[in-house]
């Protein structure tokens, strides 16, 4: 009964099961991916690494924003509108032009959604109404940027993501590096630093946090920006990847539902307050891998669709049932 | 002998229509530990919050040292030295301990020493709040707040469900505070503790400070009747009938229930033609009792004998199929707010398969008998939740009338009901008793007790502590036994 008495590694294993198990599930994914198809090599590597890279980012800033209490239904939108902005902008200019204004869209979306975050509050209307809302604001603003497919971005840009100048090829140091910085450097905000913890704490319990002094307003906000700042990423990289801007407001719907998705998968509760960012970087990259999995088993992509739905349901199921009972057993 | 280090005056807060403080004039002064008392309701919590900062005055000024400051959020309250450990310790759940003081910059080698005076020096700082007792976290919470150093310390109800080893950790605490000259504002319900401990108490009723008296003066029977005010004379009531009590057959039985910290094993008989009575201070588990009764909840252990068989519910409809049925506290959750007075009385019906091809053949007419029964005005046709919130819980009572029952659970059921309604309501009661109904029925309002039950068990921190035949008992009683004074005046 008394908790003063833990044995340091079960109690480690225990609180970081599931983390564990959706990396140990990515593992053996990738290990039964090599026996589908007849070789699997570098190449498989970065395209893996390289294309799982927009969800990755798009994952880690949906879990943010849900582990404060909320939601962002407009994440994908953000998403768009980054990659439409950022190849208008970018095409036909310097590495060292587009690296900086790169960062500017970045700091753009965290502004911008930080904004979002505020409305929320002063608004008291739910997160899912709020961003329902600023998603046609994002999808039109893109398509007012960028009417139609286009645009680019320097070499160097695309190879900083990708791994080369072209988007494709056999190295996959950059962008794996690239899913490991912002993973570690979330972690360590989250989980180390006031700003993260307050994230967490509005999240788990708001009234608790407000008492215990943490400004639980500007928490909120935070979030918001984390999250925006993340969509931004995962629209340069999109952009790094097909090397062009795309403003189609149904990509960023299907990705704003994949980013959902692969926080329950990776641990995260849609009631706020638990979950890591670590857990969730592997639900994106799995899910995003179901796709050449089940394109090398032979499954057409409509048939593909309705079982990874299934999946999701069934995790959501799984997840929202240990969460009753855990409320139930007090 | 010493200087005030705390002052109020004239703090006043309404919510919406309800008053919870009218006017509160409190004077705590340094190396004093200073109880607040009051019934339920008197305002100790709202208080409480206003002097932590969690919602501001709407009237009245708050000086620490002369100065008068400003506390409009709980970070205001901390920076001015006040610091409150409240009754649901302000500790994230999701987040470890050590976690939870990065978050609020609390001074960890303060935190540590305090620990290790509690006994609690070997605790790993990296557990989830979640997987620690209730009782350590009141502990770790206090260590906080006393890593604040505060001039004014505030528990509220710390000791309550606090084993007696891990009260006198408390105990040591205020001591060593007073020893220092810094202020204890201590609320409890355990009125021993206060007249231990306490150099000072103020006495609240109905949203006003009442008394300022030194506690170890007059003993419990001073401090209650502070707490009551002038007794009013017990209304004389005219139940129909004398003993009703024990003579039906046991409609509901509970046998050794126990649910979390809430319950902790309680054992009850109702019988068929009895108002049976249960009288508690808020929090006390009365909740969670009722939830269990009404097959809301499961217990851990124990059971529940409806008419002798095994109630094993899986939801409220188990219990209601069984003939058991609850008005719960909260009358609009229980209603549908936006349909009319007919379709609410109807909606019990909703469940009979025979409703499914049609309207249920005897609806009508048990629906009218109801209305007629209840006197509901129904005048505002439209909905439930435009009707007063007397009429609201004719409604809730009479879908139950109309659908039929057995034993009735009423939880707090005149809550904020006028008092004609209020006499109604007792009235149809004792009818449906007569009528062999068995009710069981929880109020905040003691005087209710001997107007209306014909036993009444008092509830104290999960357990029935005290049984008094109804209609002999008083308020005092009720209350020193409500208290855990159990020695008091045991069966009156």
């Amino acid at each position: 009964m008394t908790p003063t008495r833990t044995v340091p590694i079960p109690a480690f294993l225990r609180r970081n099961a599931w983390d564990l198990g959706i990396w140990l599930l990515l593992v053996a994914l990738v290990g039964y991916y090599t026996t589908l198809i007849p070789s699997f090599g570098d190449f498989q590597m970065a395209s893996i690494s390289k294309n799982s890279l927009p969800l990755v980012y798009l994952a880690i800033g949906q879990a943010i924003i849900v582990i404060a209490g909320g939601i962002d239904l407009s994440i994908g939108s953000q998403m768009v509108l980054s990659g439409a902005v950022a190849a208008q902008v970018m095409d036909e200019r310097s590495f060292v032009a587009t690296l900086i204004l790169g960062m500017i869209i970045v700091l753009g979306g965290a502004v911008l959604n930080g904004i979002v975050g505020w409305v929320v509050n002063v608004s008291a209307v739910p997160d899912i109404v709020v961003t329902l809302a600023t998603s046609f604001i994002w999808s039109g603003m893109a398509l007012v940027v960028l009417p139609s497919p286009g645009g680019g971005t320097s070499p160097g840009f695309r190879e900083l993501f990708t791994g080369s100048e072209f988007g494709t090829g056999t190295n996959y140091v950059n962008s794996m590096v690239m899913i490991v910085i912002p993973m570690v450097l979330f972690v360590y905000i989250l989980r180390r630093r006031r700003v993260g913890l307050s994230v967490y704490a509005i999240g788990s319990d708001r009234n608790a946090a407000y008492l215990s002094g943490v400004d639980v307003r500007v928490a909120k906000i935070w979030s918001y920006a984390f999250g925006g700042a993340m969509a931004a990423m995962a629209g340069l990289a999109t952009m790094a990847i097909t090397g062009i801007g795309d403003p189609r407001a149904s990509v960023g719907a299907n990705a704003t539902l994949k980013s959902v998705a692969a926080i329950v998968l990776g641990g995260v509760a849609l009631t706020g307050g638990t979950g890591s960012i670590v857990g969730v970087v592997a639900a994106a990259i799995v899910l995003f891998f179901l796709n050449p999995i089940l394109s090398a088993k032979g499954i057409d992509p409509n048939t593909a669709q309705v079982m990874e739905g299934s999946l999701i349901v069934i995790v959501m199921m799984i997840a929202g049932y240990s969460e009753h009972r855990r409320r139930r057993a007090t | 002998m010493s200087t005030t280090l705390l002052k109020t005056t004239g703090i006043a807060k309404r919510f919406g229509p309800v008053v919870a403080l009218k006017s509160v004039d409190l004077e705590v002064a340094a190396g004093e530990v200073h109880a607040v008392l009051g019934a339920n309701g008197a305002g100790k919590s709202t208080l409480v919050k206003i002097l932590s900062g969690v919602f501001p005055p709407d009237r009245g000024t708050i000086a620490v040292n002369g100065e008068p400051i400003s506390v409009r959020r709980p970070r205001d309250a901390m920076s001015a030295g006040l610091a409150t450990v409240f009754q649901d310790p302000a500790l994230v759940p999701d987040l470890t301990l050590d976690e939870n003081f990065r978050l609020t910059r609390a001074d960890l080698p303060s935190i540590r020493e305090s620990l290790a005076r509690f006994d609690l020096a070997s605790l790993d700082l990296n557990t989830p709040v979640s997987e620690i007792p209730l009782e350590t976290l009141r502990l770790i919470d206090l260590a906080r707040a006393l890593s604040l150093d505060p001039q004014v310390l505030l528990l509220d109800e710390i000791t309550a469900a606090l084993p007696a080893d891990k009260a006198e950790h408390v105990f040591d605490v205020m001591r060593t505070q007073r020893e220092r000259g810094r202020s204890v504002i201590f609320i409890t319900h355990r009125l021993d503790e206060v007249i231990q401990l306490c150099d000072q108490a103020t006495i609240l009723r109905d949203g006003a400070n009442v008394a300022t008296l030194d506690p170890g003066a007059g003993g419990h029977d001073v401090l209650v009747e502070a707490m009551l005010g002038a007794v009013p004379e017990r209304r004389e009531t005219k139940r129909s009938t004398g003993n009703a009590r024990s003579d039906g057959a046991i409609a509901l039985k509970a046998e050794g229930l126990v649910s979390g910290d809430h319950v902790k094993g309680v054992d009850l008989e109702l019988h068929a033609g009895e108002i049976l009575g249960v009288a508690a201070l808020e929090g006390q588990g009365q909740e969670r009792l009722f939830e269990l009764l009404a097959g809301d909840r499961r217990p851990h252990e124990g059971r529940i004998l409806v008419d002798g068989s095994e109630l094993r519910a899986r939801s409220p409809y188990d219990a209601i199929s069984k003939g058991v049925v609850l008005v719960p506290a909260d009358r609009l959750r229980a209603l549908l707010p936006n349909r009319s007075v007919r379709e609410n009385l109807a909606a019990t019906f909703y469940n009979r398969i025979t409703s499914w091809l049609g309207t249920h053949r005897d609806e009508p007419q048990k629906v009218d008998g109801a209305i007629d029964r209840l006197d509901i005005d129904i005048r505002a046709q439209g909905r439930v939740r435009q009707l007063s919130g007397g009429n609201q819980q004719k409604v809730v009572i009479g879908r139950w009338l109309a659908a039929g029952f057995r034993t009735l659970l009423l939880f707090d059921p005149t809550r904020g009901i006028d008092i004609q309604t209020k006499q109604q309501i007792y009235k149809l009661l004792r009818e449906l008793a007569d009528d062999g109904a068995a009710i069981l029925m929880y109020t905040s309002e003691l005087p209710e007790i001997p107007q209306v039950c014909d036993r009444v068990l008092v509830m104290y921190d999960g357990q029935i502590v005290n049984e008094q035949d109804g209609p002999q008992a008083t308020e005092q009683s009720m209350l020193s036994a409500a208290h855990g004074l159990q020695s008091a005046e045991s069966d009156a």
